[in-house]
């Protein structure tokens, strides 16, 4: 039992020694200088301090050991710990005298007392300090613009690369039906420049005409902004997909007159909220095609049922059916006349300019991640265009159905004209107000007084004929009346 | 291959849409970007703002990717050119760098 107390002892000897180290050298001293040679360094201590610290130790070493190991009588162990730690003491304990420990405790106060200035630690500025890493918010900044430079890059030569690939696919195809591709206007005579005409860095125009049936045809091929980092990032959130659409402007002649449209039920819902001719001709919601062997994605909003039979033919449908993932819509209209104008109420004096259109607007595949080859899937679809130039052309209406359409037609201009009456009355009206004006002036400038009188009794006369006529007519209408 | 006979010759030319008689087809985005560059150099260079004039560098390079072909380059020019100036003024007056506002 002894000798395990001893053992015991002998373990936390080195253990205390080693706290009340790590005490001495709290204010930042290398501790790794003593691990293992901890004890070397006071071997050099002088004896006569080294009596004294035994006890010292002994007593502070009583109470860890009090605390930490539970022994049977504290007499007995205190006995025991004296006679073993005398021993090790000499070569141990002799840098903790009293001496040592007072000179620590004073320390403190001594340096207390003599910092009584206070060190003042001026800030440098940043731009005096010569060091890049200040200036790292002009870094981020420029780091900014210089991705928004590469982008812009790439994304101009994506959408090239696109607009390139889908005319390559399609140039056959349009080249045999169409005498002139691609003019922008410009030059003197009508010769095909075989070229895209580029409008931005998005949106590229093709113009085709030289076909019967129809004056000509723009195909706009709109990409999506990927020139624009802003764009790019704002995709991220919320996908969208490039679109190919084309107008196909037909011959007063060769088209007749109906509204009809096909689409995604939700393209046809803000069409019909948009445009100015299938908000005023197809009142009803859009209707399920299901009827005609068409997918749940289409519907179809039409003037009349008779024009829905009309279209809705097996090649269409087969069109329809095949590629309704690519079609966002398909309007064939006698009365387009673009999106519903934003006009003040005084200005809308006259109905809009009317033209025959077909207008196809096709998604094109891959929701923004597209490649050139995708380009080639949509050339069926140019194919759908043609073949609707010339169906428009086929399809007449028969007589019911020219009369309810002529109706229609008649309806919508006399609900324009009712809305307006106010406006043109009141155009009217400020009209003669400005003649009377005017008429007065001339009198009150001619400086003849002769003159002066007989223009005066002119306009007498001639509003005593008009008030005589007003009240004829009210008299009329009274004995009508009656 | 050609067109089948009966197409009117000469064929029709191309006529650019006009976009002045209907002005919600054009896209205002390079011209709110243009006018916020502005705004923003003018503001970077009175009010001695640094951040003012960086966001003005942006709003003119995003007025440029968004802007159509029709569109005037020397309008373009000046408005970067201004925010450009914007900034370079903003640090000869206090080259202490931008501090950020957290």
């Amino acid at each position: 039992m002894k000798n395990l107390y001893i053992f015991i002892a002998v373990l936390f000897i080195p253990w205390s020694f080693s706290l009340a180290k790590y005490d001495e050298f709290e204010d930042g001293d290398d501790i790794m200088e003593y691990d293992d040679n901890d004890f070397a360094e006071f071997e050099d201590v002088s004896e006569d301090t080294a009596t004294e610290s035994p006890q010292r130790i002994i007593t502070t070493e009583d109470d860890e050991e009090e605390a930490t190991v539970e022994l049977e009588g504290q007499d007995e162990n205190q006995e025991d710990f004296d006679d073993a730690d005398t021993q090790e003491g000499d070569a141990e304990s002799e840098p903790y005298d009293d001496e040592e420990f007072e000179g620590y405790e004073e320390k403190p106060d001594a340096s207390h007392s003599k910092n009584k200035d206070p060190i003042t630690i001026v800030n440098v500025p940043a731009h005096l300090q010569n060091s890049w890493e200040s200036y790292y918010m002009e870094i981020l900044m420029v780091t900014g613009l210089l991705a928004y430079i590469m982008n812009y890059i790439i994304g101009k030569n994506k959408n090239n690369r696109l607009a390139h690939a889908w005319f390559n696919t399609h140039r056959e195809l349009l080249e045999s039906n169409f005498a002139l591709v691609g003019d922008d206007g410009t030059s003197k005579e009508a010769t095909s420049t075989g070229k895209l005409n580029q409008e931005n860095e998005h949106i590229y125009n093709l113009w085709c005409s030289g076909r019967v049936c129809c004056e000509g045809m723009l195909i706009q091929l709109k990409f999506l902004k990927r020139q624009d980092l802003l764009n790019v990032l704002a995709r991220m959130m919320r996908p969208a997909s490039d679109q190919v659409q084309i107008k196909v402007t037909m011959n007063d002649e060769d088209m007749d007159t109906y509204v009809f449209a096909v689409g995604t039920r939700k393209a046809l819902v803000r069409l019909q909220k948009e445009m100015q001719d299938l908000s005023e001709f197809c009142s009803d919601k859009p209707k399920s095609g299901a009827k005609y062997g068409l997918p749940d994605s289409l519907a179809i909003l039409s003037e009349m049922g008779e024009v829905t039979e009309g279209m809705m033919d097996a090649k269409m449908i087969h069109f329809l059916t095949h590629y309704a993932d690519k079609i966002d819509s398909v309007q064939f209209s006698d009365q387009f006349s673009g999106p519903k104008l934003m006009q003040e109420e005084g200005q809308l004096t006259k109905l809009p300019e009317t033209k025959k259109t077909l207008l196809f607007t096709f998604n094109v595949p891959g929701s923004g991640n597209t490649s050139p080859k995708d380009m080639e899937s949509l050339l069926p679809l140019m194919s759908m265009v043609i073949y609707s130039i010339d169906k428009a052309k086929k399809f007449r209406l028969n007589r019911e159905g020219k009369q309810k359409a002529d109706k229609n037609r008649a309806r919508v201009e006399e609900n324009f004209l009712k809305l307006t009456h106010v406006q043109r009355q009141e155009a009217a009206q400020s009209r003669r107000e400005e003649k009377k004006r005017a008429e007065k002036e001339r009198i009150m400038n001619e400086e003849d007084p002769e003159k002066q009188r007989r223009l005066e009794e002119a306009a007498l006369r001639r509003e005593q004929k008009k008030l005589e006529k007003k009240q004829m007519k009210m008299k009329q209408i009274k004995v009508k009346a009656m | 291959p050609g067109p089948p006979e009966g197409a009117a010759f000469p064929p029709a030319r191309y006529k650019p849409p006009a976009t002045e008689t209907n002005p919600a087809l054009e896209d205002p985005t390079p011209d709110y970007m243009n006018l916020l560059g502005m705004v923003f150099s003018m503001c970077g260079l009175m009010l001695k703002l640094k951040w003012c004039a960086w966001i003005a560098v942006y709003c003119s390079f995003i007025s440029f990717a968004n802007s159509r072909s029709s569109e005037d380059t020397k309008q373009m020019m000046s408005s970067f050119m201004l925010s450009i100036s914007a900034v370079v003024m903003s640090y000869l007056q206090n080259p202490q760098p931008m501090s950020p506002p957290w």
